[in-house]
């Protein structure tokens, strides 16, 4: 058990350190964050003060060890770009991604699964082919373009609902519905193959042998049964809620990591792509681990084997 | 926000107690609206120089004030200067001396005085070896000494005889800060904190979503009209104007052209336009790098620009908002150096720039044009149909949409984008026509340089810096302007737009350097 963990804790440790040496490569070598924060007008000797003056003007190998360093010992260093600490920086916008990410992930869970479940014990039926018809229509749907659709009709058309910005339960709800959309769809097709393929396993027809309500066998029997790919859609799309809330964070002016991510990127401003690039790399890694955690939990034979 | 019901509370407020109360006192009372303004950015940091920046320009005369102010009211073009945080200004040869209006305040309770002026201009801030903000030394160059003589009395003094001084300091180098408080807290806090004599003071900075300032009721012009203001990030169009049409902004920035329509159709909003101190324009490689590069030859240059209907194009993408100036330099904010009868030399004319284009022996080479994504409304269109012009007249041109400018600078190319500003001296061509093309300027010294200023143009820039009267500049002006129109080393395509648009209860005078004054004669609210 101690050496399986071990393992886990290397793999996420290199694939952290790959992370942050990819980010760092692609930064420093697809332009020059001196010019991108200057601006066009800068001229050279300003550009060149600055570089000197942000330790830019070491060799890249210098820079990336440095870097490297100031990671391992914690130190996510300085903003290029106001000179705050990194740390404080994410610490600032990280509330407003998670409160986002968790109202949108409990929608798209309560539509996604029961939908799922429905369309799955419907199957052929009408209703079965409006869900899906939906849940493709969710999945398919691109995030900015149903925000601004949002936008103008809750906005601008009824005014009913704020266009941008944060502070009360308004705010929340077009963001986390245009984020909730296509982990929905998703969780909706998964929900009822994973469901199809367990309702026909010879234990369901025991079950109802066995005089097993309808209820008891699709909630007892069937969903754990069900739950473990489901679990594993979870895991990835935990990922794809951060990802999504880049696009959906601009749309809607709404103040976490993903806008900080999209400014960072286009101003170069190395130690905050850095420091928010490890934040996602390690939710992708936490929510991995969890899944994991949760096989084991839904599947004794998983939890057995790995004792 | 502003509502009709809160309106018409401030109304009746302000309708009984003005009865009774001096002026200014129901304002200082907390009895003022709160507005909202949506833009697409701020800035990372407030400080008056490292902070410059479109965005920033909105805001600054919020807090800071200027020592000399540029008067928008009195004429259109900003050409009359009007005392500031200095009230006089006198020329001794190469001395100038600032005299300061007494009693002034900054946001921390200071109040201000020569030492804080000496200090903002000085070189340990601007133009020293290792200064707190090393692109004041653009603004500053020829400063020899800055210095208080008394509490109220600040000395500069110049390389040579700087009739200009006066101009310079309607710009960023003349936002005023307190010494003390800029040292004790270091240029990177201040940025974040920043402390002026402004009518208003910062309360809060988040660089990625809000600014929020309150009313300053010490303000030396008294009590702003707005208790307080959020300058709100929303970066998507559709969501700013939503929010306006809604009523949960005031102010909306940087609209799109065709989208102008659309935000005049609605009762309660009002457009708001400015035709700003800025040009965006092209360049043409005049080097041989590459090697082979055709446009080395001013006659594929000049047959290029004879072969664009510039006024065509801007009237189909801007309509009557805007105009493409036909002759460069010869701007109508130039005051008394502008002439509108002046001739075009090199008119559209697709003839003529046939015959200049096979004098010039190119062989129908592709040109590539780099191009900054999304960064000068319009562009992008107006580089599609003039690569269709060229190609009319034979030429091949490849425009190429790249992320950012760190990839425009980069070789090989042909041609890239630009834009030029024209207010750093108010009334005056120093800034386009030497500023940004003499041989200190990025696009004649960076390592993604695009021409070598000439002989002619070099001799007629240094006349121009060494003339003190208005004809012995002009006529420099006119030669040095010459001299570059023969190498035509780029293009202007057109004036810039600023726009805006608010709610229609509130007036508000725009103006042409992007400033959103919310005071004085520049905006009120209903009261």
């Amino acid at each position: 058990m101690l050496r399986f963990w071990l393992i886990k804790l290397l793999r996420t440790v290199v694939t952290l350190w790959l992370v942050v040496t990819f980010a760092f490569i692609v930064l420093r070598t697809s332009g020059d964050p001196v010019v991108a924060l200057l601006g066009a007008d800068a001229r050279p000797d300003e550009v060149e003060y600055f570089r000197r003056l942000w330790g830019l003007d070491q060799p890249l190998i210098v820079q990336y060890l440095n870097y490297i360093v100031q990671m391992a010992t914690g130190q996510f260093g300085m903003s290029l770009r106001d000179h705050r600490a990194v740390i404080d920086i994410i610490a600032e916008r990280l509330p407003a991604t998670v409160e986002l990410g968790l109202t949108a992930f409990a929608i798209a869970a309560i539509i996604g699964i029961p939908a799922g479940i429905i369309a799955a014990l419907r199957r052929g039926g009408v209703l079965d082919r409006l869900i899906m018809t939906i849940a493709v229509f969710g999945f398919a749907l691109p995030n900015f373009f149903l925000g601004i659709l949002m936008i103008l009709l809750f906005s601008l058309t009824l005014r009913i609902l704020p266009s941008s910005g944060t502070g009360t339960w308004q705010h929340l709800v077009m963001p986390s519905i245009t984020l909730a959309t296509f982990t929905a769809g998703s969780l909706a097709r998964f929900t009822r193959s994973s469901m199809l393929e367990v309702l026909e396993k010879p234990y369901m027809r025991a079950a109802a042998a066995k005089g097993a309500s309808f209820s008891r066998r699709v909630l007892f029997h069937a969903f754990p049964n069900a739950a473990i790919p489901i679990v594993t859609v979870i895991g990835l799309n935990l990922g794809q809620l951060v990802a999504g809330a880049i696009v959906v964070e601009t749309v809607f002016a709404w103040p976490g990591i993903g806008r900080l991510l999209v400014v960072a990127v286009s101003q170069r401003d190395l130690a905050v792509v850095q420091g928010l690039v490890l934040v996602i790399a390690a939710t992708m890694v936490m929510a991995n681990l969890l899944v994991d955690l949760l096989y084991g939990l839904l599947d004794p034979r998983i939890r057995e084997a790995s004792t | 926000m502003i509502t009709r019901r809160r309106f018409g509370q401030y109304s009746l407020s302000a309708g009984a107690t003005t009865l009774i109360l001096p002026k200014g006192w129901a304002r200082a009372q907390g009895t003022r609206p709160e507005l909202t303004v949506a833009v697409d950015n701020l800035w990372a940091n407030i400080n008056t120089i490292n902070g410059i920046s479109t965005t920033t320009r909105r805001f600054f005369p919020n807090i800071y004030s200027h020592l000399v102010e540029r008067d928008y009211l009195a004429d259109e073009q900003g050409l009359t200067l009007r005392p500031g945080l200095a009230t006089e200004w006198n020329r001794d040869g190469k001395v100038w001396t600032l005299k300061l209006r007494e009693g002034v305040k900054f946001h921390n309770g200071e109040t201000m005085t020569a030492e804080d002026v000496a200090f903002t201009l000085g070189p340990e801030r601007l133009w020293g070896e290792e200064p707190f903000e090393p692109r004041g030394k653009t603004f500053t160059a020829g400063f020899t000494r800055v210095e208080a003589v008394d509490d109220l009395t600040v000395e500069i003094e110049t390389e040579t005889e700087d009739p200009y001084i006066p101009g310079k300091l309607t710009g960023y180098i003349g936002f005023v800060v307190p010494k003390a408080a800029y040292l004790d807290m270091g240029v990177d806090a201040f940025g974040q904190a920043p402390i002026g004599t402004g009518p208003y003071r910062v309360t809060l900075f988040r660089s990625g979503e809000v600014l929020e300032m309150e009313a300053f009721d010490d303000y030396w012009e008294g009590p702003p009209p707005a208790s307080k203001i959020s300058w709100r990030i929303v970066p998507e169009f559709a969501g700013r104007m939503a929010g306006l049409v809604s009523g949960e902004f005031d102010f909306i920035v940087n609209i799109p052209t065709d989208q102008e329509p659309q935000l005049q159709s609605y009762d309660d909003v009002t457009l708001a336009r400015a035709l700003a101190g800025n040009y965006p324009a092209f360049a043409f490689n005049c080097r041989p790098d590459p090697e082979d590069n055709p446009l080395v030859d001013a006659n594929l240059r000049k047959g290029m620009v004879q072969a664009i209907d510039m006024d065509s194009i801007v009237q189909a993408l801007f309509g009557d908002t805007t105009f493409h100036p036909a002759v460069p330099f010869n701007f109508p904010e130039y005051g008394d150096f502008y002439d509108p009868d002046m001739v075009n030399p090199l008119p559209y004319d697709p003839e003529a720039a046939r015959a200049k284009i096979e004098q010039s022996g190119y062989d129908g080479q592709t040109l590539d044009w780099h191009i900054t994504r999304d960064f000068y409304p319009n562009y992008e269109a107006a580089a599609q149909i003039m690569v269709e012009m060229w190609r009319q007249v034979g030429v091949n041109v490849r425009a190429e949409i790249l992320d950012n400018f760190e990839l425009v600078y980069a070789r090989p190319y042909h041609m890239m984008n630009m834009s030029m500003s024209t207010d750093f001296i108010p009334g005056d061509p120093y800034q386009p026509l030497w500023l940004d093309w003499g041989p200190t300027s990025s696009r004649a010294t960076a390592t993604w340089k695009t021409w070598d200023p000439t002989e002619e143009y070099l001799e007629a820039g240094r006349e121009f810096e060494a003339a003190t009267t208005f004809e012995a500049r002009k006529e420099a002006y006119l030669k040095l302007s010459q001299a570059w129109q023969d190498v035509t080393p780029g293009y202007y395509l057109w004036k810039s737009v600023y726009n805006w648009a608010h709610r229609s209860n509130i007036d508000f005078v725009p103006r042409p350097d992007g400033e959103m004054r919310m005071f004085g004669d520049y905006m009120s609210l209903p009261s």
